[in-house]
């Protein structure tokens, strides 16, 4: 026969039984009429248990940890290098093309993927529908490798 | 579906126009294939089409109409930007080929039988058009007219889709035909409060689209910045197709829920009138004059909403043809002029115009036919334009509308005949040269002005075709 739990270790286990039947609860789809207001209590609890390590870890680290104060460590984004300038400043538009480009290439590989599962079903319709798609995309790419975008050298 | 197709392809090819060394060719090319959509257009009236995509697409004479308005604007439209041409802008062959595509979104807003159909009709329109405001990139007054236009018509799209959703909810149908049906549905009833909820959100949207008050706020600003060309395409355009949108789905998905939208269409109008003749009166740019005559442009054709009371032909459905067809041709007219006179002097308040008259008579008379249409004198077609549409809402007993639209118009004299003086009665500036005009601007500017009054005195040939 198992030891009677006493204390701590019988509180955690009452709630592990709760929290393990209200699972079972969810998982068994019970009808709503079942639930009672008092079936909720785990989550209130789940709720108490965020907050209250939260405010654990807030304020041991204010006890515990080294205070130490100067310019450098009171920086923004102090990571060890002292900061150049400000962020604001313009960004090459290049950038942005190739994230246009990728999402060129993305958006392709969107429609690729329900044309392969359905391959047979779309038939010769789909794959005439996906060579037109194909095409335009591809002029697409045409057109911007065309216009100089991954032309990094030029100003 | 030609035309949807065509322009497709027309636009791709446009873009690898752009890469030829010289981009004299760009602006004949851009107007030729427009020529060729214009035609493969009209060779489909009278045609029998089944719907395509899944009934996601009709092509029927309502279609066809409206859609040779957008191609026919366009390309009158395109002679004007001839100074892109001439100072060697880089990015012409990009500007032709946003123009076709959005004329691609504005087909599709006229065609669509689809919820779905035309909210993707909508975005190819305005993305376009949200890039071509800002097509001055130097300019900082250009670059805020597309930031405005872009966060708040994002926003609009967003509150259409909102409604779109909620409809779906209400009645389970994306298809206009279908909807009619599931709006009158007594299984539906108990849904009646999402429905209606849904319906004003998609008025919100359209309305925020072709500039009806109280969604109109923000087109004097973004009409002002945006470069004076790409100006007169959102006016036209963008307000056909609009209203194209907006009678088809009010009158083939919506006739059932009349009640509720019939009030709310009818107290707009009534706003849109005044504060769109009121805002213009109060005008010292000649441009932001005419974003604001746009918006009580809007708020005429609304009336012709009001009157269609859910039928998509007859009398009112007629009258929003010949409307569109006749403040299209005007508008452009005056764009036109603006634009020209604008370039050459460096200014657009209504003292640019000063001594037109003596230095540019041509130019003068193409602005004068096209005030007086706009302002519905008669002998031109912006008179028959608004006396069909009085006459229809007249004729469905809105007397009450009509006389305030009548004396709104009256308003509305008042700044059309602005432009007139300063060009006939002022003197021009000490050492005011002619503006520089060339053969293809002088050409249409002169077919614009025969149109207008051709259609003011002959309007019987266009008019009860829907």
């Amino acid at each position: 026969m198992r030891p009677k739990p006493v204390g701590a270790t019988f509180a955690l286990q009452r709630l592990l039984v709760l929290l393990r039947s209200n699972l079972t609860a969810m998982l068994l789809v019970l009808p709503a009429a079942n639930y009672q207001p008092s079936d909720y209590l785990p989550i209130l609890i789940q709720f108490g248990l965020a907050l209250a390590f939260v405010a654990f870890a807030m304020i041991v680290s204010h006890l515990v940890g080294p205070k130490r104060n100067s310019t450098v460590k009171d920086a923004s984004f102090e990571c060890g290098i002292e900061s150049v300038g400000n962020a604001r400043t313009p960004i090459s538009v290049k950038y942005f093309l190739t994230a246009i480009v990728f999402v060129l290439f993305d958006v392709e590989v969107i429609f690729m993927y329900p044309w392969a599962v359905n391959f047979r079903a779309l038939g010769n319709d789909g794959f005439i529908a996906m060579i037109l798609f194909m095409f335009f995309l591809l002029a697409g790419f045409a057109y911007i490798i065309k216009k100089g975008i991954l032309r990094w050298n030029e100003a | 579906m030609t035309s949807i197709i065509l322009l497709s392809i027309f636009g791709i090819l446009n873009l690898f126009m752009g890469f030829m060394r010289s981009n004299k060719v760009l602006l004949p090319g851009a107007m030729l294939l427009l020529l060729a959509v214009f035609g493969a257009n009209l060779a489909d009236w009278n045609v029998v089409h089944a719907p395509y995509f899944n009934n996601m697409l009709v092509v029927d004479n309502y279609t066809v109409a409206f859609t040779g308005i957008v191609v026919l604007t366009t390309i009158v439209l395109l002679p004007f930007s001839r100074s892109y041409v001439v100072a060697g802008e880089t990015n012409l062959a990009e500007y032709y080929a946003l123009l076709l595509f959005s004329l691609v979104g504005a087909v599709m807003m006229i065609g669509y039988n689809h919820l779905i159909m035309l909210f993707v009709g909508i975005e190819i329109l305005s993305i376009s058009m949200y890039v071509l405001a800002g097509s001055s990139k130097r300019d900082s007054r250009s670059n805020e007219a597309a930031l405005k236009y872009f966060l708040m018509g994002a926003f609009a799209t967003g509150i259409l889709l909102f409604g779109i959703a909620l409809l779906y909810g209400a009645t389970g149908t994306f298809v206009l035909s279908d909807l009619a049906g599931a709006v009158a549905a007594p299984e539906n009833a108990s849904l009646q409060p999402m429905l209606y909820i849904g319906i004003l959100m998609m008025i919100i949207g359209i309305g925020f689209k072709v500039s009806a008050a109280p969604f109109h706020f923000w087109t004097p600003d973004v009409y002002e910045g945006t470069p004076t060309f790409f100006t007169a395409f959102m006016s036209t355009v963008v307000k056909t197709a609009g209203f194209a949108a907006f009678l088809k789905l009010l009158a083939v998905a919506l006739p059932g829920a009349q009640g509720f939208w019939l009030p709310t269409i009818q107290a707009m109008c009534a706003l849109t009138l005044l504060l769109g003749n009121v805002g213009a009166a109060v005008q010292t740019s000649t441009k932001r004059m005419l974003a604001y005559s746009s918006v009580s442009h809007a708020g005429y054709l609304l009336i012709g909403l009001v009157a269609s009371r859910g039928n998509l032909t007859g009398d009112a459905a007629s009258g929003i043809f010949f409307y569109s067809l006749a403040y299209s041709i005007a508008t452009i007219a005056a764009f036109g002029v603006l634009k020209l006179v604008a370039d050459h002097r460096q200014r657009d308040d209504y003292a640019a115009l000063n001594g037109l008259g003596k230095t540019n008579p041509l130019l003068a008379f193409s602005m004068t036919v096209a005030m007086l249409s706009l302002a519905g004198i008669p002998l031109t077609g912006g008179f028959f334009g608004k006396f069909f549409l009085l006459a229809a809402a007249a004729g469905q007993g809105y007397i009450g509308l009509v006389v305030f639209a009548v004396i709104m118009s009256m308003v509305g004299l008042y700044y059309y005949l602005r432009p007139l003086i300063a060009m006939y009665l002022r003197p021009a500036e000490e050492g005011a040269t002619p503006v520089p005009v060339d053969g293809i601007q002088t050409a249409t500017l002169a077919l614009l002005a025969l149109l207008s009054i051709v259609l003011g005195i002959v309007p019987g040939f266009l008019s009860g075709i829907l």
